[in-house]
């Protein structure tokens, strides 16, 4: 389930940001290391949110800063 | 002044692009409001939920329809929806730009042509689907007018506005083009070309500092403000100005007529004769 949803997560990223899939790692801070901005970061979660059906609070979303912040919180909710 | 002067007194509208209250968008909606107008306000999804459009849908009265601008379907949508509140319309402001090569920060001459697209559809295409879509629908009623916000990239050339100087350029290409339609029923179709503004979409460009002093240096009375526009645009909107159509109109303090200012002039020199001094 995990690498599912990490592998999705992965490509929304790359897909949304314009980076390349090697820049993609865990630590990886969607602002600081992938160059996303205010609206970037808005569309992933409301991407998230429709790939995997699901709603994510404004709250919750000001606490996923990194890749890896994104497969944890996902993945929590997803099982 | 704060009381207005009626001047859209019983005219209804729809409002694109208001983000926060820094938007012109923002601006014009409150000055329609002062002015007697109804209206509904609309922005991407995603802007709603990144901006804060509940408070001036609650300071203005005004329902909040979403919808994306580049999808025909949701266009429609709103279109539905705006009848169903105010039945036609009189005016329409379409405050909508957006970039992801500026804020991606690519080259002109390496830009992603995925990304010029949604350029082009976001920014410009998406009048043309607007006035499409409302005149089709028989929204938009005889004698409206309809105002897109423009800026001088579209005739000259400011790098860092990057692929944004040619979406601008069709913007006002179809303002033209659909208003030479749309006259037969009264309707005006107009952009209004303003100064650099400091608004979140605006202070997002890179070098957007510079760009704004630069034209407030220029301008012999400084670059309007958000306010003044929507002042400017409330006017577009009444029945003042029911034959001004199909033209791109300056709102920036006499910038586009300008050449360089004396205090620029004197800076210059005092910087280029440190230069030779080097």
């Amino acid at each position: 389930m995990s690498q599912d949803v990490e592998s999705k997560v992965k490509a929304i990223i790359v897909d949304k940001l314009g980076v390349d899939e090697s820049e993609v790692v865990a630590e990886a801070n969607f602002t600081n290391d992938l160059g996303a901005d205010s609206l970037d970061t808005v569309e992933l979660i409301m991407e998230f949110e429709k790939e995997f059906d699901l709603s994510i609070p404004d709250e919750d979303a000001e606490n996923i800063a990194t890749v890896g912040d994104a497969v944890t919180y996902l993945t929590g909710k997803l099982s | 002044m704060s009381d207005g002067y009626g001047l859209l007194k019983g005219k209804k509208g729809i409002i694109f692009g208001a983000l926060d209250e820094r938007s012109i968008a923002w601006r014009i909606a409150l000055a329609c409001k002062r002015e007697g107008a109804d209206f509904v306000l609309s922005n991407a999804p995603v802007a709603l939920r990144l901006g804060a459009l509940d408070a001036l849908g609650e300071e203005t009265g005004a329902p909040i329809i979403p919808c994306d601008v580049t999808k025909d379907d949701e266009i429609e949508d709103l279109m539905n929806q705006t009848k169903e509140h105010l039945g036609g319309v009189d005016f329409i402001l379409h405050a909508i730009g957006m970039s992801p090569n500026v804020r991606k920060k690519k080259e002109y001459t390496d830009l992603n042509y995925n990304w010029l697209q949604q350029t082009l559809d976001i920014s410009a295409i998406s009048l043309h689907r607007v006035l499409h879509h409302a005149e089709k629908m028989d929204v938009l009623n005889d004698g409206g007018s309809i105002v897109a916000l423009s800026y001088i990239g579209a005739q000259r050339i400011f790098s860092k506005y990057s692929d944004m100087n040619d979406a601008k350029a069709l913007l006002e290409s179809i303002a033209r083009n659909y208003g030479s339609r749309l006259a037969k029923r009264g309707i005006r179709v107009n952009t209004v070309s303003q100064a650099p503004t400091k608004t979140s979409a605006g202070t997002g460009i890179k070098g957007f500092d510079g760009m704004y002093t630069f034209a407030d240096m220029i301008a012999p009375m400084g670059n309007p403000s958000a306010d003044e526009c929507a002042d400017y645009c409330v006017t577009l909107f009444s029945d003042l100005t029911r034959k001004v159509t199909m033209q791109n109109l300056y709102h920036d303090g006499g910038f586009v007529n300008s050449g360089i200012s004396e205090e620029m002039i004197n800076d210059l020199a005092k910087i280029y004769a440190d230069k030779d001094d080097e």
